[in-house]
């Protein structure tokens, strides 16, 4: 995993419903943007519901690596779905994922805000820098590592202002806790990169047109 | 094809499904949106206590309620890898330097490392809660029918969010089943064999990128499908939900109250 879902407890309510305001928020914006008139919604919910269940089904392949990473492929969404539909497939995935223990469900709200700074970064990053970097595994890959970076910052910053509950130290103290989880974090998105570069070179060989690359 | 042909830690759809449509226990037949209000509840428990007394009470409630009602433990307690995982990776580092009595200590690179009871407590205490949450869910799900869940989905949710969820759940099955057979034509190549970075790398590249190709390719086929039958957008559920009955309502308002007692009493605790 290139980030950690937090699981049920780890905060206080008064930090649950905050975190789940703000998704709510992120979400609410999102639909209102989908639902603007002259967008093909058919097309869109189909292909985000696609999406969710792909994305979904990858998280569970074990990939023999190091003892066996399993891999969230968030940046991935933004890069295929962008940041309005790839804020609904992470709710939806967050939620799914809630239901097997992958994520606490008080904690959804936290859980897609970390995801959600993935989304959006990584499909900023791969559409910001198509004329700088035309390869498509270079540019994947650092949108990746670029977006799990901010995930694991917002992870922090997420733990770090709601305090887990019982943890009695300083803040600093538990920083540096988080700086050594990051780091670890930090060596599976590597990985992702790396993957995430080739899935999206596959994809690009194969089917330009869901990538809205130009070139064929 | 099951999905737990994938990975034998991560909870297999299929078999939960099997479960939840079996309906031959008096908690299958309870109404869902009595077991969706409990789960709220305990979540609501769980975020504001911390009495360890409380939560293994809770835990072994629900344990035995899994057991009573016939669900696979070998599997579930299988299923606890991940969020096991994922507790022991954010607490198992904070635990150490808790104030308490040290029961072990020693020295990296200069700083001092101690664990003390207070720390063991504390990944005790999360781990508990954790899989509180997650043998609920389980039980929720595995107790459930689909078409319960999806009437239930279609009422909870705002268009198109619940479209997607809808749809998303029902391709589902049918992205695992692909998932799980292009592994399997994988493995038969000898693909799932330990090799270099870069090959296994590649391997794996391929298979998420060709499930990926699929679903895109099969939510083209299934929106024009759908748009030649009249679909404009709207995908409803309209399974009738069993509503709860006496005693259900009785069990929802003891455990509301419950959950009630615990935020009047926990602000003098600590707060909320």
């Amino acid at each position: 995993m290139a980030h950690i879902h937090l699981e049920d407890g780890s905060f206080t309510l008064v930090w649950v419903l905050i975190w789940w305001i703000i998704a709510l928020a992120c979400i609410g914006a999102a639909l209102w943007f989908l639902r603007s008139p002259g967008r093909n919604n058919q097309k869109l919910i189909t292909i985000a519901a696609f999406i969710t269940a792909a994305a979904f089904a990858v998280f569970q392949i074990n990939i023999p690596l190091f003892g066996g990473v399993h891999l969230n492929l968030t940046p991935l969404i933004g890069i295929l779905a962008g940041p309005v539909l790839g804020t609904l497939v992470v709710l939806v995935i967050n939620i799914l994922s809630a239901a097997i223990g992958h994520g606490g469900w008080g904690l959804v709200g936290a859980n897609v805000l970390v995801n959600l700074s993935e989304v959006i970064v990584a499909y900023i990053i791969f559409r910001g820098i198509r004329r700088l970097i035309p390869d498509l595994f270079s540019r994947a890959g650092i949108a990746t590592f670029a977006g799990l970076f901010c995930g694991n910052l917002m992870m922090v910053a997420i733990i770090l202002i709601s305090g887990i509950q019982g943890v009695t130290q300083s803040s600093s103290q538990i920083l540096a806790g988080l700086t050594l989880i990051m780091a670890v974090n930090m060596g599976v998105a590597v990985i992702e990169a790396l993957i995430t570069g080739l899935v999206v070179r596959y994809i690009g060989k194969i089917r330009p047109d869901i990538l809205g690359e130009n070139h064929p | 094809m099951s999905a737990a042909m994938i990975s034998e830690h991560i909870p297999d759809i299929d078999l939960i499904t099997t479960y939840g449509e079996r309906q031959d226990s008096a908690v299958s037949r309870a109404s869902p949106w009595t077991k969706f209000i409990l789960l709220i509840l305990i979540v609501m428990m769980i975020t504001l206590t911390s009495n360890l007394v409380i939560l293994i009470a809770m835990y072994a409630a629900i344990l035995i309620a899994c057991f009573m009602t016939g669900l696979p433990m070998r599997k579930i307690l299988a299923w606890y890898a991940m969020p096991v995982v994922f507790v022991l990776s954010l607490v198992g580092i904070m635990a150490w330097n808790q104030p308490g009595v040290p029961v072990l200590s020693f020295t990296i690179g200069g700083f001092v490392l101690t664990l003390t009871d207070l720390g063991i407590l504390l990944v005790i205490t999360l781990l508990i809660k954790a899989l509180i949450s997650v043998t609920f869910s389980l039980f929720f799900l595995m107790t459930t029918k689909y078409a319960h869940f999806s009437a239930m989905i279609s009422r909870i949710f705002p268009s198109p969010l619940d479209q997607i969820f809808l749809l998303a759940y029902r391709f589902l099955f049918l992205t695992l089943a692909m998932a799980a057979s292009i592994l399997k034509a994988v493995r038969s190549r000898g693909g799932g064999l330990v090799r270099s970075i870069r090959v296994q790398g590649g391997l794996f590249a391929g298979v998420f990128g060709l499930v990926f190709i699929r679903s895109f390719e099969q939510a083209e086929r299934v929106q024009k499908a759908m748009t030649s039958r009249g679909y404009n957008g709207t995908f409803a559920a309209h399974t009738a939900i069993p509503k709860p009955r006496i005693a259900e309502y009785g069990l929802l308002c003891i455990s509301g109250l419950a959950v009630i007692m615990m935020m009047w009493l926990v602000p003098h605790a600590g707060g909320w």
